[in-house]
């Protein structure tokens, strides 16, 4: 496919876009919306981050990422024991949206995109690809580890005044992971996937 | 060259482009490449959104009301609403996590909330003026919507830490509860708002494009 339209989702534009393969952002000509983003080597990019990804969300979530010392007595807090605290006090909606943000959504994204691009990146087009991408498109607002790790420093500072603080083992990893997964939404071109299954069906129709 | 004036429309999942029957019903067609539904407007997306502002506006109010955490020491027992913590903060010198509790907890879920009730209100008698400016505050409620969760994730952390029994124990207050169905409300809000909206000024041949 050489030439393509495609249509702004903020403005209903309809935009031409005569070579879809350039490296660099696609913008809309009529409102600047980003309408997507390509890079070369993208695929094999994808695979290695969702590995790095997978790997660095079972670490910290088997560390504790912070620990709390006060008058002898010290407690520590990872994501599982945080949220099983939280079902203990009879938080039950907390609880819920807390496990949904921070561990559920994360690492379903992570596995599919591994269950995507893992395939892909060994020349293979794996017959679940359209549901991995339909559930990747719809649970992007709700994966919040960014904004977690802002809560974790932001209650550092809080229970310095009440004992002492301690960061753990996993807080590296946790910084790690969230940058890593900010740097797979910048990399991540559900566009060019599309095309691929395109290409398939269309391959498929025509034997 | 709009899409709505051509008879398409874009798949909000896959992004395809879909020549929308003639005789639809609902407006409401199935995209040929991933199977979902594709509208050339979100459906009702004005109604929804409004419901969806008042309701996060009327738990806003018990949210700011009711404390966040109760904070029991030896000392006594502490309470602390979304106001008085940031308060408390000032006083005592901490003015990074006072100003990040308050930009987090009050000034991004009101800005959100004036900047959809503004929305709705301009696309009603909809003029071709200020659309770049308005899609750029649209796109701001989508970026910000979800950070309000700082201090709700705060809370969680604190009671996960501070659990010593009679020393000290921390225990969420009902604010949080009401908070946090602020923040997914006012997500599912700005989600349910149609941005094209802002781009439809009611001219005669987008107005035949609508009814055809």
């Amino acid at each position: 496919m050489s030439e393509h339209i495609v249509c702004c989702h903020e403005c209903d534009e309809l935009v031409r876009i005569s070579n879809p393969h350039r490296e660099g952002r696609f913008k809309c000509p009529n409102c600047g919306h980003l309408l997507f983003r390509h890079k070369k080597g993208m695929v094999e990019k994808m695979f290695a981050y969702a590995l790095a990804a997978l790997i660095l969300f079972i670490v910290t979530n088997y560390f504790p990422f912070l620990s709390f010392h006060v008058a002898g007595n010290t407690s520590h807090a990872n994501f599982f024991t945080s949220i099983v605290y939280l079902f203990e006090e009879q938080e039950w909606i907390l609880g819920v949206a807390i496990m949904m943000t921070i561990l559920v959504v994360p690492f379903i994204r992570i596995i599919l995109y591994l269950g995507l691009f893992g395939p892909l990146h060994f020349g293979y087009l794996p017959p679940y690809a359209t549901f991995v991408l339909k559930v990747l498109s719809h649970s992007l607002p709700w994966g919040m580890l960014d904004v977690f790790l802002v809560a974790v420093l932001v209650s550092m500072v809080k229970l310095v005044k009440m004992g002492t603080i301690i960061p753990g083992e996993s807080l590296w990893a946790f910084l790690a992971l969230v940058f890593i997964i900010a740097k797979m939404q910048v990399v991540y071109n559900p566009h060019a996937v599309w095309e691929l299954i395109d290409q398939k069906r269309k391959e498929k129709a025509s034997v | 060259m709009r899409a709505i004036e051509k008879g398409y429309a874009t798949c909000h999942t896959c992004h395809q482009l879909v020549k929308m029957p003639k005789d639809m019903k609902h407006g409401v067609a199935l995209c040929p490449r991933c199977g979902e539904e594709v509208h050339q407007r979100i459906p009702d997306s004005t109604q929804f959104t409004w419901a969806l502002v008042i309701a996060s506006i009327i738990f806003y109010i018990p949210a700011n009301l009711y404390p966040m955490m109760h904070v029991h020491t030896f000392a006594g027992t502490q309470s602390d609403t979304i106001l008085s913590g940031v308060l408390y903060f000032l006083e005592t010198g901490s003015y990074l996590i006072a100003a990040v509790i308050f930009i987090a907890s009050i000034i991004v879920p009101i800005t959100k909330l004036l900047i959809l009730i503004y929305l709705l209100i301009s696309v009603r008698h909809n003029k071709p003026v200020g659309q770049k400016r308005r899609q750029k505050l649209y796109a701001l409620t989508e970026i910000i919507g979800k950070w309000s969760m700082v201090d709700v994730y705060v809370v969680a952390i604190m009671i996960s830490l501070v659990h010593f029994g009679g020393l000290s124990q921390i225990e969420a207050g009902e604010g949080a509860n009401y908070f946090l169905l602020v923040v997914i409300v006012t997500m599912v809000a700005a989600m349910q708002f149609d941005a094209r909206l802002i781009w439809d000024t009611n001219t005669e041949k987008e107005k035949d494009a609508r009814d055809a």
